[in-house]
């Protein structure tokens, strides 16, 4: 390192696709926040018909403990994750920033690629999504965009592969 | 008096000889008969039998006889270190004269039974690279604690670091390490473990074990005994076991443990009594070394050592494999990590972290461990029986005593550097590690923060290698500090995402930063149609590297 001062990481100069909120947001729905509220309503409904003795202290119960936390995660999550995933090629590593409440920046640099997977799920399908995945020989080196459009996705991998290529590598 | 200092060439060396104190540990062990002997006296009230009193005559007679021995080989045995070697003179008849070049001398170990600690003496041994086990090995037999310490500076000042690194057999199984096989996880948890295994294989074969006669009677003795001596009688007999199941795995995993390279670009470990291990590593694929500190080890001035390796399997095989020192002296595990890596194991001097790190421990502890408890004892407490109030606010104090001392204990744990080739970082409490990692082993890292580290300016650095644990984390960082260290740790990473503009400072850290929850922040970031216009930039970006 050449500079005088502490030098700071810098995020990544390039967002996600915005269309990413609406599919992380669909994927809340689908695996935390809809059974949260579905198992709510069950239990608010059975409680109605058979014990309506405990509504008072379930409502307030089920309200805290499922709905508001299912609604909270439905409705932040993907506008934080937004704010936080980011990536950039480049020239010599890439550089992903990814996470909501947790959050990781990982760079790894082109001389140690292995590989660069494109992977649509069958939801991302849906939003014209994809995720790169650019391995390396340690899972703990691995980097992963989430949330890329299409034709981004496809150009990175193949700018990927060619920078790759071009480095010389140790992939060892 | 006083251990000597290494000699100039030239003079001769003065002779030593032990401390006095030597005669009255070598008469140590005539304590438990003498004592058992008044235990008599007081329960027959003084009424002594004739055998007793035989038996008394014959322990003073081996009382004088050993007092005498000892005494001639107090006077007989000395030692000096001369400009070059390290010499003892012992033997009543035959004289016996045993010299050890210093630059040979690898370990120096000091030990002190409590008969020892009691007499302020201690047991000093001087071995030899890869002769630890047997014969070329120089002890004697009490020294004053301080003399021992000087004799000890003496001896190691002289032990050359780099030959350790050029022996071939770096460490061999010495039985003495035996005294650390009960601190480990064994000595509680082994005997639970069993029986949990004798548990589900009776189970397994149909047989209910709380139908049995054996245990059903076992049960209602135990329950009919005074509680508070057959609960403690209990918990020393799950100790016995333990302690001896932890001997038993450490003397059949650890038979004939020889590590050695056996030749430039191998190094294999060799070990087992029943079932016999050979792990061979290849030398391009080791990338490191980490000494492992158990808690309990620790308190024993214990310690193990694992390699960092690639191609030793999966993460389970690789726990198992990567093993290449059992329980050990913590010198023994440090010198042993140094021969591994083939240079001094950066093991002091470690940059120690910001207080908030210090801060965030004892908040997580307090957090998960004592407020829930609390809680939980205290509603049980409200609704069955007011007892469990009480336990509550011991539990609360207890546990808040605990959980600081071990935060600050985690705290002090703390600390990261580099040191030549490697990239040193240490942490934990219950198992403090400290890892030494080849720097240019490093693929990549990654940057990990929580809402509450980034409010307090801590960052957790991972160091992703393709060997071992696959990552390697310096936890709590300064935030400011852990890109420069990053950069200087493993170049050519990540310099073309710096920011150098910083001059520290709050103001710094918030643009470093990003705001969450503002749609757009940090500068230059491109919202919606990134595609080719940001592609195109960075494709600039590559070209002009």
């Amino acid at each position: 390192m050449s500079a005088p001062a502490t030098p700071l990481l810098r995020p990544p100069r390039n967002r996600v696709d915005p269309r990413a909120r609406r599919w992380w947001t669909v994927q809340a729905l689908l695996t935390v926040s809809g059974p949260a509220l579905l198992t709510a309503l069950a239990l608010a409904v059975c409680s109605v018909l058979f014990f309506p003795g405990a509504l008072p202290w379930l409502g307030p119960l089920l309200l805290v403990a499922l709905v508001l936390p299912a609604l909270g995660y439905l409705l932040v999550m993907p506008r934080w994750r937004y704010a936080v995933h980011a990536w950039e090629l480049g020239g010599r590593a890439v550089y992903a920033a990814n996470g909501w409440f947790w959050q990781k920046r990982r760079i790894a640099p082109l001389s140690r690629v292995q590989t660069v997977d494109t992977v649509r799920g069958p939801l991302q399908q849906r939003f014209g999504l994809a995720t790169v995945t650019v391995t390396t020989a340690s899972t703990a080196g691995d980097v992963k965009i989430a949330g890329l459009s299409d034709a981004d996705a496809e150009e990175l991998s193949r700018r990927i592969g060619e920078a790759a290529q071009a480095v010389p590598g140790d992939a060892a | 008096m006083s251990a000597a200092a290494p000699h100039a060439p030239g003079t001769p060396a003065r002779w030593h000889r032990l401390d006095r104190r030597t005669l009255l540990v070598h008469c140590g062990w005539m304590a438990a008969p003498l004592g058992s002997f008044a235990l008599t006296a007081l329960a027959t009230g003084g009424r002594i039998e004739t055998g007793a009193w035989i038996t008394l005559a014959a322990i003073a007679g081996s009382f004088a006889v050993l007092t005498v021995i000892g005494l001639v080989r107090w006077a007989r045995t000395d030692y000096r270190v001369t400009h070059d070697s390290f010499e003892v003179r012992s033997g009543v008849l035959t004289r016996r004269l045993r010299s050890v070049p210093l630059h040979r001398i690898r370990t120096v170990d000091l030990t002190a039974s409590p008969l020892h600690r009691l007499l302020g003496v201690t047991v000093l041994r001087a071995g030899t690279a890869g002769s630890s086990g047997g014969g070329a090995e120089l002890s004697l037999e009490a020294l004053t604690t301080a003399d021992a310490e000087r004799l000890r500076a003496a001896l190691l000042a002289r032990a050359d670091a780099a030959a350790a690194a050029e022996d071939p057999v770096i460490s061999r199984i010495n039985w003495r390490w035996l005294r650390y096989a009960p601190l480990t996880f064994w000595v509680i948890g082994g005997v639970f473990a069993a029986a949990g295994g004798v548990y589900r294989a009776l189970d397994g074969a149909g047989i209910k074990p709380w139908k049995l006669s054996i245990v059903r009677s076992a049960f209602d003795e135990f329950g009919a005994g005074a509680l508070w001596i057959t609960i403690p009688l209990a918990l020393l007999a799950v100790l016995v076991l333990g302690t001896v199941g932890a001997l038993v795995l450490y003397v059949e995993g650890w038979w004939n443990f020889r590590l050695e390279w056996t030749d430039a670009h191998t190094l294999r470990v060799r070990r087992g009594l029943l079932t016999t291990r050979s792990v061979t590593i290849e030398r391009g694929r080791l990338r490191g070394a980490v000494l492992r500190e158990p808690l309990l080890l620790r308190a024993g001035g214990g310690a193990t050592v694992r390699a960092v390796a690639g191609g030793l399997g999966n993460k389970e095989e690789n726990r198992k494999r990567s093993v290449i020192l059992p329980p050990a002296p913590r010198t023994e595990a440090v010198r042993t990590a140094s021969g591994t890596l083939r240079a001094a194991f950066p093991d002091a001097g470690l940059h120690a972290h910001p207080k908030a790190a210090l801060r965030r421990r004892r908040t997580r502890g307090l957090l998960l461990v004592t407020l829930p408890g609390t809680l939980v004892l205290a509603f049980l407490g409200l609704l069955l029986t007011p007892v469990l109030l009480h336990c509550a606010w011991a539990f609360a104090l207890v546990s808040a005593v605990v959980v600081l001392w071990l935060a600050r204990d985690a705290y002090r744990s703390l600390g990261h550097g580099i040191q030549g080739r490697y990239l040193v970082a240490r942490s934990g409490t219950f198992s403090r590690d400290t890892v030494a990692l080849q720097r240019e082993a490093i693929a990549a890292w990654t940057f990990s923060t929580t809402p509450f580290s980034r409010r307090t300016g801590l960052v957790t650095l991972t160091a992703a290698v393709a060997a071992g644990e696959d990552g390697y984390h310096v936890r709590d960082l300064a935030a400011d500090g852990a890109p420069a260290l990053a950069a200087a740790a493993a170049p050519g990473i990540l310099e073309e995402f710096l920011d150098h503009g910083g001059h520290s400072g709050h103001g710094e850290r918030a643009r470093h930063v990003p705001a969450y929850g503002q749609e757009d922040s940090g500068p230059g970031r491109h919202r919606k149609p990134l595609s080719t216009h940001a592609l195109h930039r960075n494709r600039d970006d590559l070209d002009m590297t």
